[in-house]
């Protein structure tokens, strides 16, 4: 016995002592639990683990009302379906399988169709609501998000979020009539009473060089002729989700943030980092586009989503995903502001932190990740998406009071991973609640912004910001690869740095890391690779990629070749290199090499952001060689080796198509 | 050795003649002439010539074309012309295209558009990748507005203009000749060869001597007709592609001489292409030495001096139902491939005439040709015209000196 305890003491000292070390090394601080399944367990890939870890749940998104307010009709995004809620018992009584993760529901004229778009499947479910199942699919362009129908109701406008485009489509023959160029990643369309003018919005900005202001497109179409007409400037906003017009037509209401990626992250204590507010778009001859803020001086409101607006046009109610919010705007105090203003004292307007009280006349608190909003028709009741609560909350919309919610009978346990995702998805965790990860990283991506991170300096080291999917595999983090894991990256470090606040308690920390590093995938390549068989151009690409001669049959020396550094199936090799791109406001001398799946989704490009797009990675910044071997291209092979960069996609879908 | 010697010279000559058409597309001002400015006399007489125009016309219909098209050869007069003190930007218009009340201009010094009587310019500050506007094309699906540069390509859309170049995307090179739109694909002819935007998947194909039966890169006419591109290849005569099978088929001149046509409707008159135009089956194709139709069985060649053809060197076609419009260095030709009408200036004053030249109706019946001049009064503005489009009542040319704008005569 005594000589097992002494063998046992032997075992554990030094034992506890290497794991000790080892928890250090992966959390850069000293005093984090030492409980292996905290990391190993909760993390784990392993089929069966995840599969008792973790739960299956509905995860609201958005929703449509029935004309007789007697059924919702509700975006189970994660459980692929459309669930129709009887609101008077206020349970499902029918969960219909539509495609992979359906996105936004609208209904037909005569209320007996519902339609919905599935964002992962590339195509719109048409679901006979009598029969209560789907009896049509319409094939759409890629990442169908916002709907809306013509004003006959003969077409149904889809916008495809991930191909920066709207579909039209013919509901008689289900085929794709035109398809229009819209802003970059748009959301959400909708129809003007008049029945005369469609508004979509776009989430990212139209790239430009790092110094210039943001700016977003809200693109018009004119829905008698089917032309765009305008593409709106929204000047320094992006993450425009959602637009609502008033029901006498007069506005348009947009949901925005306002970023400001120009000034070093350091302003975060200043209140200076991200605000977000409310576009407000005059719908007449050279209207203007008038910008207000949700936020308050010491309180933000990130992430805002959704938007609807009562039959009486007298009150608009904004979801804040961010805060678990949602915003009661006035919008006769805003139509009162806008009359009483000069266009330039309203464009002051737009930064200016003490002007909300004006218009808010209420915050609603709600369940986790407030998402889609809808008003019965008789304009007395708010019904709110509670994504990460798989509830529907019932609001009076005009006392504003809760006055129910509907379970949707999701699982009940609340797992590790769903924990991290309320975090990733909650500004509670930085200064006045300025922004949540979701803000930087919506969709779990990135903005497509270039922040000034701060740092020994003000003005140096701009920071494209990377994608987070699946990045467990992809260490290290951030460009210059400071952080070798996830808990590093999250940990003290981002506290002090960003978010300004105390850092996260080591549950949370474990809880959204788990998140980070297994609950976020890549959508399918469905656009330029949906079945893994390569096209003509993608393969000879896919040779220039792996090639070890150049174009004059000179070896290209190991380290020059694109393979070398980006080997499947991440298409990374972990390491640290120069490629030729330091810019005088660095401080690293060499960059952490990104993982490239899906990398046409993550525009622009280079640690800083320098190239809008894949080409200019070679043709205005590839001119010395170092970022491979490209000068002896023809200008057809680097279209080649561009369109196989293109068709790169997760390692989970190559699998499927091997299988 | 003969083909060493063949290839030999025609290198030569293609090199000749590259030298030839830059100088043509990019300096021609140089060798135009001033045009006259409208006095108070010539307005006071405008309305006595539009009724002699008029009535000169209803004395004479030019006639109907073999096809099977009984509609008269259309002519146009009392014809409008626009410079710089109407408020183009410049007077040296490269191409005109007609979209719906609006009329776009391609000019050295910006796009110009005519609506409701009024020039606007819009310049590289507005966003268009580079001011010398060569080709414009509007998309019959989207009405998007894609506008062919010296540098770089535009879709204006929503009063916004997108720029791709061929730094910043798959654009073959940056020297535009030609755009057009065919459903959602856009075609482009350049300098570095042929391009294909696929506007749904938004990627690019391009085709050059490399992957397609060209002579060289150097593109300078494309057109789109019954699932078939017609690519103009400078050099290389005129390639098919199909775009449903992805193939390729050429056409080039069978005899091989650069100089003369040695035998006649044998295929495409010269390998030289400047532009081709598909319309009603037939496609045209237009050489700085004649100009040619093929109607997908034969071929057949026109010249100047064995048709009513202004000048054997041609700078663009396009084909509008049975009628193809023909831009010369000595005037407007319109032709239903029997009847002609030819617009021409006076070198001496704005005035002009419309050369109106008819056959019989047999295929060789040449002895029944007939041959009238009816006078216009102004003419178009400049003999060298270069862009030419027609729709409804209205006939719009580009020039080397403004763009004129002629009324369909009743």
């Amino acid at each position: 016995m005594g000589v097992l305890i002494a063998l046992g003491l032997l075992i554990y000292f030094p034992g506890r002592k290497m794991a000790r070390e080892h928890v250090n090394t992966k959390t850069a601080v000293s005093d984090h639990p030492l409980l292996c399944s905290k990391c190993h367990l909760y993390t784990s890939e392993n089929a069966l683990v995840s599969k008792l870890l973790n739960e299956d749940y509905y995860s609201p998104f958005n929703l449509a009302i029935s004309k007789d307010g007697s059924r919702l009709y509700v975006v189970a995004q994660e459980a692929n379906s459309l669930l129709v809620v009887d609101v008077e018992k206020q349970q499902i009584i029918n969960k219909i399988k539509v495609g992979n993760q359906p996105h936004t529901v609208i209904l037909s004229k005569n209320g007996q169709k519902a339609y919905v778009s599935n964002q992962w499947s590339d195509n719109v479910s048409v679901v006979d609501l009598i029969a209560a199942k789907v009896v049509d699919t319409l094939k759409t362009g890629n990442g169908p998000a916002g709907l809306s129908l013509s004003a006959d109701g003969q077409f149904l406008y889809v916008v495809n979020s991930y191909a920066s485009t709207i579909s039209l489509i013919d509901l008689k023959s289900g085929e794709e009539l035109k398809r229009f160029t819209t802003g970059n990643n748009p959301t959400g369309v909708n129809l003007s009473p008049d029945e005369k003018t469609l508004l979509i919005t776009s989430r990212r900005a139209i790239i430009a060089p790092y110094g210039e202001p943001v700016v977003s497109e809200l693109t018009e179409i004119d829905e008698r002729t089917q032309r765009v007409t305008n593409r709106h400037n929204i000047e320094s906003a992006y993450m425009m989700e959602n637009v609502a017009f008033t029901p006498a037509g007069d506005l348009a209401i947009v949901s925005l943030n306002r970023p400001k990626n120009l000034v070093p992250s350091i302003q975060v204590e200043q209140g200076w980092m991200m605000n977000y507010g409310i576009a407000i778009v005059e719908q007449k001859k050279n209207g203007r586009v008038i910008q207000l803020l949700l936020d308050e001086p010491n309180a933000f409101y990130p992430d805002p989503f959704g938007i609807a607006i009562t039959p009486d046009g007298k009150k608009a109610f904004v979801s804040s995903s961010g805060v678990n919010c949602i915003s009661v705007v006035n919008i006769d105090s805003i139509r009162s502001l806008i009359s009483k203003s000069t266009t330039e004292e309203l464009n002051s307007l737009s930064n200016n932190l003490g002007i909300s009280d004006h218009y808010i006349s209420k915050r609603i608190t709600t369940g986790s990740d407030p998402k889609g909003l809808v008003i019965s028709h008789d304009g007395k009741r708010l019904y709110v998406a509670e994504q990460l609560e798989d509830k529907i909350a019932i609001i009076n919309s005009e006392t504003f009071d809760k006055i129910g919610s509907i379970d949707l009978n999701g699982p009940k346990r609340i797992t590790v991973n769903r924990t991290g995702r309320r975090l990733f998805n909650n500004s509670g965790h930085t200064f006045q609640n300025q922004f949540s990860c979701y803000t930087c990283h919506p969709d779990m991506h990135e903005d497509g912004l270039v922040y000034n991170m701060a740092a020994k300096d003000m003005g140096r080291n701009l920071t494209n910001t990377q994608s987070l999917r699946e990045i467990h595999h992809t260490p290290p983090y951030k460009w210059n690869g400071k952080n070798q894991t996830v808990y590093k990256q999250d940990g003290i470090r981002f506290s002090t740095v960003l978010t300004r606040t105390e850092q996260f308690n080591y549950p949370d920390l474990d809880a959204i890391t788990a998140y980070i590093l297994t609950g976020i995938q890549y959508p399918p390549n469905l656009q330029f690779n949906p079945s893994g068989v390569l096209t003509k151009s993608q393969q000879q690409g896919k040779k220039i990629f792996e090639r070890k001669t150049d174009n004059y049959g000179a070896a290209i020396p190991v380290n020059n070749r694109c393979i070398t550094c980006h080997n499947p199936p991440y298409y990374t090799n972990l390491k640290l290199a120069d490629v030729g791109t330091l810019a005088a406001s660095d401080d690293s001398t060499q960059f952490d090499t990104p993982h490239l799946n899906n990398i046409y989704a993550s525009a622009p490009y280079l640690h800083d952001g320098r190239a809008a797009t894949l080409e200019e990675i070679w043709t205005k910044y590839g001119q010395t060689d170092k970022h491979g071997k490209v000068n002896d291209l023809t200008k057809i092979q680097l279209n080649d080796l561009i369109d196989f960069l293109k068709s790169l996609r997760a390692p989970r879908y190559e699998k499927k198509s091997t299988k | 050795m003969d083909k060493i010697i063949r290839k030999f010279t025609m290198r030569k000559y293609l090199r000749y003649y590259s030298v030839m058409l830059g100088s043509v597309i990019l300096m021609f001002v140089v060798s135009c002439g001033n045009r006259t400015p409208h006095s108070n006399s010539d307005q006071r007489n405008k309305s006595a010539t539009d009724n002699s125009e008029q009535e000169a016309v209803e004395n004479y219909h030019a006639g109907s074309d073999l096809a099977g098209d009984t509609k008269p050869l259309p002519i146009y007069g009392n014809w409008h012309n626009f410079t710089t003190k109407d408020g183009l930007p410049s007077d040296k218009a490269y191409c005109v295209r007609i979209a719906g009340a609006r009329v776009l201009v391609g000019t050295h010094d910006g796009l110009a558009v005519y609506e409701k009587g009024k020039w606007t310019t819009y310049t590289t500050k507005d966003g268009l990748p580079h001011n010398g506007v060569v080709s414009i094309d509007v998309s019959a699906v989207t009405g998007d507005v894609w506008i062919g540069t010296l540098g770089g390509l535009s879709c204006w859309s929503g009063g916004k203009f997108e720029t791709f170049n061929q730094l910043n995307s798959g654009l073959p090179n940056d020297l535009i000749y030609c755009v057009i739109c065919d459903q959602k694909d856009v075609w482009v002819a350049t300098a570095g060869g042929a391009g294909h935007y696929d506007t749904y998947s938004k990627e690019w194909e391009i085709f050059t001597e490399k992957n397609a039966p060209m002579h060289e890169p150097w593109t300078y006419g494309v057109s789109a007709g019954a699932g078939k591109i017609y690519i103009a290849a400078w050099g290389g005569g005129v390639i098919e592609y199909t775009s449903k099978s992805k193939q390729f088929k050429d056409y080039t001149d069978p005899d091989g001489e650069m100089e003369i046509d040695l035998l006649p409707d044998d295929g495409i008159v010269h390998d030289v292409t400047t532009a081709t135009s598909w319309a009603n089956g037939y496609l045209w194709v237009s050489t700085y030495f004649g100009l040619s139709r093929y109607d997908g069985t034969h071929w057949k060649g026109f010249f100047d001096h064995d048709c009513g053809l202004a000048s054997n060197f041609i700078n663009f076609v396009r084909a509008k139902g049975s009628v193809v419009f023909v831009c010369t260095d000595r005037g407007l030709s319109c032709t239903n491939g029997r009847s002609w009408v030819t617009y021409k200036k006076n070198d001496n004053n704005k005035d002009g005439m419309a050369v109106v030249l008819n056959y019989g109706r047999a295929d060789d019946d040449t002895k029944n040709k007939s041959t009238r001049e009816i006078p216009l009064s102004p003419s178009i503005s400049h003999n060298f015209t270069i862009g030419v489009d027609a729709d409804g009542d209205k006939l719009w040319v580009a020039t080397s000196q403004g763009v004129s704008c002629g009324q369909l005569l009743k």
